[in-house]
């Protein structure tokens, strides 16, 4: 991929659109359409409106800069060699599949780690602000699980300047956006895409929008674990469960990957970097309990090590008042952190009101990323012609059973890149079908039932529930019994969710509907994590059953595809992990 | 190694949180509620926002989204203030101010739509008319994608600063000149289209200087109230001066703004102060003259004598001497 286009001429079209204003048309067409706007919606919208005779339109349920691609600080993984001139790709391949204790295909992690120097520099010639190095290329950063510093930085600040920079060109070459528009629905006949349903929060009104193609790119499902994620609000896998509603398979789903660190209230990140520079981690009783897990690297231990040795802290009975462990950086001293550590003293301060000069800052382990989601090729292509989905919402799948730190900000851009070009060749030789009326109707008659119930439930009720059975009996550790009893409360909680009363009348802004329509998503994917995880008796990456401790590549060395089968309950089939040159050995640092 | 049981400080304050609500079309105008709420210790204004919404009141309606200060949306007034309700504690504040209450409403300078949240779409067309993208320098940036487009941390750093802004818009509600205009394009515009002029790779100055200009950038009162409730530390007001002067710089030096600009300086080098009385004609040409008559006529009308020259002041000399001392520096600049 040499033709560097991005147009060196062309002058930015005259009519910039920022939002559409189509509240009064009940349906709208286009070539291809984007739901959602992190880094894979936009570099897909934006690969795709590049090619000039195409409409493409972006429909997003916040506006496009606030989605959570831009809180990803640390790096994006490109084997430039700008820092050490001896990294290849192959290593990073390498590391990848290690990483992901051999559950990635690796073809498709080939593809990534070859594909990653260009789409970086893509983004680098589109104006992106990475931090250069002393002869003025991009610079790099050592980062967890990579043999060779690789990770492109921009202070910790990298998603953010991804995402502005994305939604800069779009701006410049004319993509629609539908901004806090929420996606309900796929149309399809079962072999083809027609369009979806989306849902106008600023009018409370229903749409149609008709197109060739739609990618889903809506991220994550951290929020399933509701208050114990560094996710945001919103990350609560809409793509992924209406994929699953329209027949589509989810690979993966219990691979959840979860960061130590997290503030115990909100569970915003403290990064590494606090560990890094010497802090301790404390038990309620103020052991240094790392000795008894990882007695040479202590607070250093891989993540997954240290989030389970918190959480054995706590279960043991030995965490702090709120089931919380402490990350003191107290012994430091003023200096050094007002030094080495300002900005995580200020996250302290401003989102837990604690001062990490003065007490051991409150942390939890919490739900970071989601391996797990809609079953794809390395063109992001699904069972349904013109479907497509990518990045974090999709599981292609080059995370396998845990990712890479700066590897999914590269899976965004790779496959955000390849989904828009693939619906691109997919849209010019397709034409629009009819639509099926049914699908409008079935829209409103789900948005209508939530208005109806008898109030006894209520969204914040059900939701608070949801997070913590994920967290007991989905998270961290996981048994056999805590499974079988998650999935129980599921079905209960589903339940209660069809009596649920959404009480908020109003057609305008209505947030608590927006809520009652992630929590139904949130709900269905807990099922097929549950279920995934209660199905894989091994313990491989993130997944780690107490029952089962050993990886067990004789019997799991395949993934997990969960399918929605009768009574709105998930059926489990596996697909080959697709190895070409690594054979699976110990995951060992 | 072990520190002893560990006792967080935690406190709590029973509290009463005023929100301002507001449904146009609906409500005929915005009212309060008064929601009471136990804040403790860690209790961030969003967190209290969420609070109410799950517990009291449903509908309560305000935008959030990555509750970690990255994402921008939500920016509400706290006792007054623009300020992102995620990262502001609000303990500190009721202690502060003594009476354990607070005040919430919707940003200043944007349509409400309902409750906290107002509709931001304004900005962001002002944004889109400045160019807010690059466009590609083909001398700096490579046609092919095997090569990186090299540039220096020193460029970068030039405006690295900028590229901070979460386009929160909190500048945009405190801005006194978008109170006094509403077609000025506000704080954050104006320092976005700068952040492109001045990357080196960019190709598109001279059309952004002009959208600049046309959009307001001489009607900032430099009142420095967006540099204050920035929560990026961006520094909008000072952008704006250096964006100022990067237009007279590219030679568009023929704006009302530029012209009082240039006409201060070049008076306080000769007179050591400004020339207020010729100021109209200097800045606006011939069609200053009618205001210097109306000035001029008012003054005889209560008895005083007009004149169109200043005096030359004691401090002029030193005042030259500076100048003369600037030169020079920029001289040298310029050489290196
Ligand atoms: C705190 C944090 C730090 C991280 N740091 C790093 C890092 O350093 N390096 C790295 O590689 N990765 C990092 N990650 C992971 C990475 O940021 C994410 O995996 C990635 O940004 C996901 O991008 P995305 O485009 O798939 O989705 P997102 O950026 O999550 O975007 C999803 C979009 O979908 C839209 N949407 C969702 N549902 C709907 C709907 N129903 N209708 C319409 N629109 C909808 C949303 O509005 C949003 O625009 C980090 C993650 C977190 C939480
Ligand atoms: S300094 Fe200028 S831009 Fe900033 S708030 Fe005041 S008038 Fe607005
Ligand atoms: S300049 Fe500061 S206050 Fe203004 S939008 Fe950007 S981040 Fe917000
Ligand atoms: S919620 Fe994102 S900035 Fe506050």
């Amino acid at each position: 991929m040499a033709d560097g286009r991005g147009g060196q001429s062309d002058q930015p079209r005259a009519a910039t659109r920022t939002h559409c204003d189509r509240s009064d048309q009940a349906m709208l067409t286009y070539d291809i359409l984007i739901v959602g706007s992190g880094g894979a919606g936009l570099y897909a919208a934006l690969e795709s409106r590049l090619e000039e005779d195409l409409h493409v339109a972006v429909l997003t349920k916040v506006y496009p800069t606030r989605s959570h691609t831009g809180a990803a600080q640390g790096g994006v993984n490109a084997a430039l060699g700008n820092r050490d001139p001896s990294d290849t790709w192959e290593e990073h391949w390498f590391d990848t599949v290690k990483g992901s204790d051999y559950l990635a295909d690796q073809d498709a992690a080939e593809l990534m780690c070859r594909e990653a120097p260009d789409v970086v520099r893509e983004l680098e010639h589109w104006g992106a602000p990475f931090y250069r190095t002393e002869d003025g290329r991009i610079a790099q950063r050592p980062f967890g699980g990579a043999s060779k510093p690789r990770a492109c930085y921009a202070a910790d600040k990298v998603g953010h300047i991804m995402l502005h920079t994305l939604y800069e060109q779009g701006l410049r070459h004319g993509v629609d956006y539908f901004n806090e528009w929420v996606t309900l629905n796929l149309i399809h006949d079962g072999q083809r895409c027609m369009g979806v349903n989306a849902y106008n929060l600023r009018t409370g009104r229903l749409h149609t929008i008709q197109a060739k193609a739609v990618i889903l790119a809506t991220g994550g499902h951290g929020r399933i674990y509701w208050t114990r994620t560094s996710n945001a609000y919103g990350n609560t896998g809409d793509g992924s469960a209406i994929a699953y509603r329209a027949g589509l398979p989810l690979k993966d789903m219990e691979f959840i990957q979860f960061h130590p660190t997290g503030l115990r209230r909100s569970g915003i990140l403290v990064t590494e970097g606090a560990r890094g520079e010497g802090g301790y981690l404390l038990n309620g009783l103020g052991e240094r309990f790392m000795e008894r897990y990882a007695p040479d690297k202590m607070e250093l231990g891989p993540r997954d090590l240290v989030s389970r040795a918190i959480e054995t802290e706590v279960r043991e009975g030995r965490g702090g008042p709120d089931d919380e462990a402490f990350l003191d950086l107290t012994h430091l001293g003023r200096e050094r952190i007002l030094e080495r550590l300002p900005q995580i003293r200020q996250l302290c301060i401003d989102f837990e009101g604690v001062d990490p000069v003065e007490e051991p800052i409150p942390i939890k382990p919490t739900a970071h990323y989601s391996m797990g989601g809609v079953h794809t090729d390395i063109n992001g292509c699904t069972p349904i012609e013109g479907v497509y989905a990518a990045g974090e919402a999709a599981c292609v799948s080059v995370h396998g059973a845990n990712r890479l730190g700066g590897n999914s900000l590269l899976d965004i851009l790779v496959f955000g890149r390849r989904a828009g070009r693939h619906a691109v060749e997919y849209a010019r030789r397709t034409k629009l079908g009819p639509m099926p009326d049914s699908a409008f109707a079935e829209a409103e008659t789900c948005l209508k039932e939530l208005m109806e119930g008898d109030g006894k439930e209520t969204v914040a009720g059900i939701r608070r529930t949801l997070g913590r059975v994920m967290s007991e009996k989905a998270g961290i550790y996981r048994d056999a019994a805590g499974l079988d009893s998650a999935l129980a409360d599921l079905e209960e909680l589903k339940d209660r969710y069809r009596k649920l009363m959404v009480t908020d009348r109003s057609a305008i802004f209505n947030t608590e509907m927006l809520a009652a329509l992630e929590l139904r998503n949130m709900l269905t994917l807990a099922e097929t994590v549950a279920l995934g995880a209660l199905a894989r008796t091994e313990s491989r990456g993130a997944h780690s059953r107490e029952d089962h401790p050993e990886r067990d590549d004789a019997n799991w060395l395949k993934h997990t595809v969960a399918v929605r089968g009768p009574g709105d309950r998930p059926e489990l089939r596996f697909e080959p992990v697709v190895i070409t040159r690594f054979q699976p050995e110990a995951r060992t640092y | 190694m072990t520190t002893g049981k560990i006792t967080p400080k935690r406190e709590s304050l029973l509290a009463n949180i005023r929100v301002q609500r507001f449904t146009p079309g609906h409500d005929r105008s915005p009212y309060f509620d008064n929601f009471k709420l136990t804040v403790e210790t860690g209790m961030t204004v969003l967190a209290a926002l969420r609070k109410i919404k799950d517990d009291q009141d449903s509908s309560l309606t305000f935008r959030a989204f990555c509750r970690s200060a990255i994402c921008g949306s939500c920016t509400v007034r706290v006792n007054g203030r623009s300020v992102l309700a995620c990262s502001t504690q609000l303990l500190p504040i009721l202690k502060d101010f003594g009476k354990g209450s607070v005040t919430i409403t919707p940003m200043a300078n944007l349509p409400i739509l309902r409750d906290l949240v107002v509709d931001i779409d304004p900005v962001i067309d002002k944004l889109a008319k400045m160019h807010p993208y690059l466009i590609e320098n083909p001398e700096r940036i490579p046609q092919a994608l095997e090569q990186e487009s090299l540039m220096s941390q020193d460029e970068l750093n030039s405006f690295d600063y900028l590229t901070d802004c979460i386009l929160c818009g909190a500048c945009y509600s405190a801005c006194s000149s978008v109170q006094a205009d509403p077609d000025y394009a506000g704080p954050l515009t104006f320092a976005k289209a700068y952040r492109f002029s001045i990357d080196a790779r960019d190709n598109f100055r001279g059309i952004r200087d002009q959208a600049a200009i046309d959009q307001g950038l001489w009607s900032c009162v430099q009142c420095r109230k967006c540099i204050k409730v920035c929560p990026k530390d961006t520094r909008p007001a000072d952008t704006i001066r250096r964006a100022r002067k990067l237009t007279i710089d590219d030679g568009i030096q023929d704006t009302p703004g530029s012209r009082r600009a240039k006409t201060y300086v070049a008076d306080i080098e000769r007179f050591g102060q400004v020339n207020k009385p010729m100021l109209p004609v200097a800045v606006y040409g011939t069609k200053g003259w009618d205001a210097i008559e109306a000035a001029e006529a008012s003054l005889t009308r209560h008895g005083m004598e007009p004149t169109r020259r200043v005096c030359t002041l004691p401090g002029q000399e030193g005042a030259a001497r500076i100048f003369e001392k600037v030169r020079e520096i920029e001289q040298g600049e310029k050489k290196k």
